[in-house]
């Protein structure tokens, strides 16, 4: 019987320490962005001039345009929400590996007893949670703010949106993965940002691209969680009628989360060889 | 007891040119940083890696760190191997690295401490009084809640070894950690330093000051271009004048004294 104690005791010690690391980590994410203020008022006003450009754009196209059944203002609302969510995720957790990389801190940060891939997942979370204030205040201010008809189950819609971070998850730790490896991670922010939001549904319904596109479009994974969502959040649609989407979403995160973790742990182990973690 | 052991460890780093660069003239090749080096330090020993610049003092402190793996041979600490074991080797190894902006800007020293304290897995009720500890053994107490953007060269060196200390490291490294510390700073310093000893953590510093490594070393490591030329015991009698020749002899480095300046 002792043993087992022993390992329920070490679980829990470990449990316990990695909260505290988490704790640590969102104390010292949460005060750089306090303490950068003028960031807090551009990022605001930044959300309500591309809520205002959407909400006058669907005006100017006019009630008749209503892509699956959904009002235009909506449907823009909820694309562009979870696509800046999945890009700006994968950004900000880029360029936290970026800033340590160009201070040395990310070298200091390998001599901790925190394993390299503890450190990594618990620092993603740290940047989702930033991303994910900012998704709900983009939805709250559109549907407060500027009338976007909602009608959501919240279940649905936490289904999707947990899927949705396990896929970010992946595509964060895959740019750190590239910029550690090649110093290039940048390259998969700049594909996620000028190449896959037209594919992805986010402006326009993926059924008006050419049909090799469309087929493109129904590889990506952003594609499912942009649609998930809107079915969840404005159509209401239960968990039961979103099954397919829903198993789509979470067969790309148990694919890509795995793939992405081991990714980057073969580069850190490789940057340790070549004497090369904080070149950038 | 070996605290730390280097068994024939070879370390090499290899230059890829970028992939055009036709233009430029950027060469491939190799830099042999460490030749078959052996060594090891024993409990509660102050060793120095004494050597000019380019000798691998910095390489062997990042291969006890584990931010390097060896090529060839072995780097263990307390008998924990540092490509096998490398999360029990970084519980064991605290390292103040030369490069001391490596700190979070808009965060306070004390804030930094807590920080990097709890990924050192320092338990939380005796954190505080820990990195309060730490921060008055470096001189720092009076700016432990200013920015640390705010601070100077020689202020981010001071933090840099309080985080080092923060974890109680039985292994501390210390890479050149008076270079931008006034006179008696680096006294009291080398102090904090000589305690620790006494309570059997075993320091390895890197320098290429003869002076201070001859100060405080139990042992003197001399390195040269990635080779160990000699390992010399300060107790053995050898006066730190012969030490000092026998350095510059070997290492062909040129001996200037005030008077010839």
């Amino acid at each position: 019987m002792a043993i087992p104690m022993l390992e329920i005791t070490n679980y829990k010690f470990e449990i316990t320490n990695s909260l505290d690391k988490l704790r640590a980590i969102l104390r010292r994410d949460l005060l750089t962005a306090i303490r950068h203020r003028s960031g807090f008022v551009v990022t605001l006003v930044g959300v309500f001039t591309e809520l205002a450009a959407f909400y006058f754009l669907s005006r100017a196209i006019g009630p008749g345009f209503r892509p699956g059944g959904i009002e235009y203002f909506p449907f823009l609302l909820v694309g562009t929400g979870v696509y800046t969510f999945f890009v700006m995720s994968t950004q900000a957790f880029l360029g936290a590996v970026q800033e340590a990389q160009q201070t040395g801190t990310l070298e200091v940060l390998m001599t901790t007893s925190t394993a390299p891939a503890e450190l990594v997942i618990l620092s993603s979370i740290s940047a989702f949670a930033g991303n994910l204030v900012n998704l709900l205040v983009y939805l709250f201010a559109g549907v407060a703010v500027f009338r976007a008809a909602i009608h959501a189950n919240f279940f649905s819609c936490l289904a999707v949106l947990f899927f949705s971070l396990v896929i970010a998850l992946a595509l964060g730790i895959a740019a750190a993965t590239l910029q550690v490896a090649f110093q290039k991670g940048s390259a998969l922010v700049w594909l996620l940002g000028s190449g896959l939001w037209f594919l992805s549904g986010t402006m326009f319904p993926i059924q008006s691209l050419p049909r090799p596109l469309e087929f493109l479009a129904r590889s990506l994974p952003l594609t499912y969680a942009i649609d998930g969502m809107r079915r969840a959040l404005l159509q209401g649609q239960a968990l039961s009628e979103m099954a397919a989407t829903l198993a789509v979403l979470a067969g790309f995160g148990i694919i890509l989360l795995p793939l992405a973790l081991a990714a980057l742990s073969l580069s850190l182990q490789r940057a340790r060889q070549n004497g090369t973690l904080s070149f950038y | 007891m070996d605290r730390i052991v280097f068994e024939s460890v070879r370390k090499i780093f290899r230059h890829r040119p970028a992939l055009f660069n036709w233009l430029g003239r950027e060469r491939g090749g190799e830099t042999i940083a460490l030749k078959d080096l052996s060594f090891s330090a024993q409990l509660g020993e102050i060793s120095v890696l004494l050597g000019p610049n380019g000798s691998g003092k910095t390489t062997a402190l990042k291969l006890l760190s584990t931010m390097l793996l060896p090529d060839a041979g072995s780097v263990r600490v307390n008998g924990f191997d540092t490509r096998r074991d490398a999360s029990n080797v970084r519980r064991q190894v605290g390292i103040a690295v030369a490069a001391e902006r490596s700190f979070f800007p808009r965060l306070s020293a004390r804030e930094n401490l807590d920080f990097f304290a709890a990924l050192d897995e320092v338990p939380r009720p005796e954190r505080a009084q820990r990195i309060k500890d730490v921060l008055r053994d470096t001189g720092l107490e009076e700016q432990a809640d200013t920015l640390v953007m705010k601070f100077s060269s020689g202020m981010y060196q001071q933090l840099g070894i309080a985080r080092a200390l923060v974890k109680r490291p039985n292994v501390l490294l210390l890479d050149e950690p008076t270079r931008s510390l006034d006179a008696a700073a680096a006294a009291h310093f080398w102090s904090t330093i000589r305690g620790l000893a006494r309570q059997q953590t075993t320091v390895l510093l890197a320098t290429h000051n003869f002076a201070e490594a001859a100060a405080v070393a139990d042992r003197l490591l001399l390195l040269h271009r990635g080779e160990l030329l000699a390992d010399r015991s300060l107790g053995d009698g050898e006066s730190a004048v012969a030490l000092r020749s026998f350095y510059f002899r070997m290492t062909g480095e040129k001996e200037f004294v005030i008077g010839n300046l």
